[in-house]
């Protein structure tokens, strides 16, 4: 009885302790705090678990190597499932413990944020690549270290049409015919639709039904069977990588004899695991390195996966640590540029930090990154890869900006 | 002294009394405490992140008043009330950003209110229609036809249709300044705070008006048997429809509520998981207690929160103790569920009641 009357009191002083030192542990030292939103539990956490790992282990190298001008970044990082109520209170939580910026997750939740971080002036960069986020009129504070969602799509049509097409028994005789996979709830999926069709339209393709293909999906036979009648040369999928897979399995089972062009969500080196046989040449865009590849900084991205995550295995590390040291090195190196001017600001980060970078290289197989105050589309290269014969190759880089200057200055930009 | 305390048994001596909302002299002083710390206390303590989690309750209890409403005091079983706070949303939403409002209304503040209103009934009248299987179905295969509710409304018509008004693709956004009650504009947690205690308060004073009316005892009639209550002369099938219709209407004040609170919406915030998540709110805070419904909201939230700012320090011994809270929160979600169903069947509402009376009756609480 004593002893099972000292063990709860026990657990309550120590509850009680962890509980005060919670609500005080906003007063900090010499240390600059970032916040993380990632999804390990929910509908994007098929790819949002390696990703959230990268964002630890870059903070951890961050710090490692003398942090941000000799500040030290406190990291706080929380899994909302992928549900945006509980992405507000994080955010909030964030705001609290006086986060300067936040690393955030998907389409849904930044979205649904941007609003509120314009409003607080709080630079949120996020795994989302939508095209919207890039006019800083309508979102200033949302950034991000990648090709945006949209010209991704845009070189991957492009590229397919430049290198594939021609190679097609019925080139010149017909219009080459697409269609387009995705769930249609969800904005992540189809944030960059449109940027795809005017592409299609534009090279002259003949658009197909769209298929709405949950995130979730593990069968889409009726779907594959609906685009038959259209018999689509390529299809364009922008879902994550499990539900691409079966997508690619079933087209594959059901010989629908359409290539596959992916947004960077769904193809990384699980697509292999999971599609088999039917990932063999599908075209994909990768705007960082596959994890492992002989690139600047890759060696330190491996140390680190190891060091701190060594429950981990290697082989299953994908490129999505990749991206998130991506976009934890980019954070730091604005943070690091508006320390210097003196200016840690939402508004300074954002002025003197982000908006400085120009033709930045972070390693990692990146493209170089600019930002200015009209156009947060940080690069406009579409790096596109191919996977045959068991390994991810670069097929091609088309940069939008160089083939369409007009159009990439003038109409493109914010969708 | 017994106009204060109600010592040990009940002294009404007609239905007035015994329906009053504040039966006692200390009964009214608990309520104008309550009262004074909701509206005075709270937003002069509670910092923008406490505020934030406040709004967050308000959001859940207006969503799992509905709920209550069909399952604790009707009977029917629900499980896509989400769907009907999504069309709340919406509604007022799409009436917000395409309505050609007259000048004045906007300038005065006149049409966010307006939009809510027009977005409870839309709300209700679109329950209604998917409560209508309620005349001929029951129990599971209610369940099954509330469920379509969800696919048809969130997945279907607001994702395919609905989301494509205006261009805009799948996240709507609110511009600043368009969210307006009066002089006000809703802005900040903190007046999404009192906007969101406003509501509350009018939908608990409404849902327990109703109780306590003929239609409430109707609705009570059908849960406990509803061949006795036909038999009574009650029509079994008006009220269900009623219920349906109150309960989407009460859902369609949460949902217009809700884009006061983050100024942009898309169908992802109206997943089928958040119907199954009222029915875990009201199943712990106890089902058909209006009271109930609001411990489950407060429980469902601000414990987990609470328990997240716990674990903070410890954190940094144990970096991934953030990321797996989740995970835990998860399980303690599942396992809370399982534990009130075997130890505690009705909710934390009993346990209020209980200790409620146990000071009414004390020293003689035996």
């Amino acid at each position: 009885m004593f002893a099972k009357n000292m063990w709860s009191k026990f657990i309550i002083s120590l509850f009680i302790v962890a509980l005060v030192a919670g609500f005080s542990s906003m007063a900090g030292a010499e240390t600059i705090k970032v916040g993380s939103l990632n999804d390990m539990t929910g509908a994007t956490s098929d790819v949002g678990k390696d990703y959230a790992l990268g964002i630890a282990e870059a903070i951890h190298y961050v710090n490692d190597n003398g942090g941000i001008n000799g500040k030290q970044i406190k990291l706080y990082q929380f899994d909302y499932g992928y549900r945006i109520p509980e992405a507000l209170t994080k955010y909030n939580l964030f705001k609290r413990l006086k986060c300067v910026a936040i690393l955030g997750w998907g389409t849904g939740d930044t979205e649904a944020l941007a609003p509120t971080v314009a409003r607080d002036k709080i630079p949120y960069i996020s795994a989302s690549y939508s095209g919207h986020l890039c006019k800083p009129e309508k979102t200033p504070y949302n950034l991000f270290f990648a090709t945006d969602y949209s010209t991704q799509s845009r070189g991957l049509i492009t590229v397919w049409f430049d290198k594939k097409w021609p190679q097609k028994p019925d080139y010149g005789k017909r219009k080459p015919r697409i269609a387009m996979c995705y769930m249609t709830a969800s904005p992540f999926s189809s944030s960059s639709i449109k940027a795809a069709k005017e592409q299609a339209n534009m090279l002259g393709f003949e658009i197909g039904p769209d298929q709405s293909i949950s995130l979730f999906a593990i069968d889409t036979k009726s779907q594959i069977l609906a685009l038959k009648e259209f018999k689509p040369d390529v299809l364009l999928h922008t879902n994550t990588v499990m539900s691409v897979a079966a997508t690619l399995r079933d087209s594959y089972a059901l010989g629908l004899g359409a290539d596959h062009l992916v947004k960077c969500w769904g193809y990384d080196e699980n697509l292999p695991k999971l599609a088999g046989k039917a990932a063999e040449g599908v075209i994909g865009c990768a705007p960082w390195a596959f994890f492992g590849l002989d690139v600047p900084l890759m060696d330190k991205v491996i140390e680190y996966a190891k060091k701190y995550n060594p429950g981990v295995p290697l082989e299953k590390r994908t490129i999505h640590t990749v991206q998130a040291w991506a976009s934890a090195l980019g954070l730091a190196e604005a943070l690091k540029r508006a320390d210097k001017a003196g200016d840690l600001s939402g508004e300074g980060i954002l002025r003197k930090g982000f908006e400085t970078m120009k033709d930045f290289e972070i390693g990692l197989g990146i493209a170089p990154v600019t930002y200015t105050a009209t156009d947060h589309r940080p690069q406009s290269i579409a790096k596109i890869y191919e996977y045959k014969n068991g390994k991810f190759s670069l097929l091609d880089e088309v940069d939008l900006k160089k083939r369409w200057p007009d159009k990439w200055a003038n109409e493109w930009l914010g969708w | 002294m017994s106009t204060i305390w109600l010592p040990c048994g009940v002294y009404h001596q007609n239905y007035v009394q015994d329906h009053a909302w504040w039966q006692t002299k200390f009964i009214k002083g608990k309520m104008i405490l309550l009262f004074i710390i909701l509206f005075v206390v709270i937003p002069l303590v509670a910092d923008s992140y406490w505020l934030s989690v406040c709004n967050q309750v308000g959001y859940t209890v207006l969503g799992a008043l509905g709920v209550q409403l069909l399952i604790g005091f009707c009977g029917q079983i629900t499980l896509g009330h989400a769907a009907f706070i999504a069309v709340g949303a919406y509604t007022s939403t799409l009436l917000i950003l395409e309505f050609p409002w007259p000048k004045f209304m906007m300038d005065f503040g006149i049409a966010y209110p307006f939009s809510i209103l027009i977005a409870a009934f839309t709300a209700g009248i679109w329950s209604l229609l998917f409560g209508l299987p309620s005349a001929r179905v029951k129990g599971f295969y209610l369940i099954l036809t509330t469920m379509a509710a969800q696919f048809i409304t969130v997945d279907f018509i607001i994702t395919q249709y609905v989301s494509q008004i205006g261009g805009r693709g799948q996240a709507f956004s609110l511009p600043p300044g368009t969210i307006k009650v009066g002089p006000w504009v809703i802005d900040s947690d903190l007046k999404v705070y009192f906007m969101m205690l406003v509501l509350v308060i009018l939908c608990v004073i409404i849902m327990v008006n109703l109780l306590r009316s003929r239609v409430g005892r109707a609705w009570v009639a059908i849960r406990d048997n509803d061949i006795s209550a036909e038999v009574m002369g009650i029509n079994v099938v008006k009220y269900k429809l009623l219920a349906f219709f109150v309960a989407g209407f009460i859902g369609g004040i949460a949902g217009a509520f809700w884009i006061s609170n983050i100024a942009a919406i898309s169908p992802e915030h109206f997943p089928w998981f958040w119907s199954l998540w009222l029915v875990g709110v009201i199943l712990i805070g106890g089902v058909g207690s209006i009271h109930g419904t609001i411990f489950g909201s407060i429980f469902m939230v601000v414990v987990m929160e609470v328990l997240q700012l716990a674990i903070m320090p410890l954190a940094d011994i144990y970096p991934k103790l953030l990321m797996d809270f989740l995970f835990i929160k998860e399980a303690a979600f599942g396992l809370a569920i399982c534990l009130f169903m075997i130890f505690e069947p009705n909710g934390l509402a009993y346990r209020w009641w209980q200790i409620k009376n146990y000071f009414n009756l004390w020293p003689f609480s035996y």
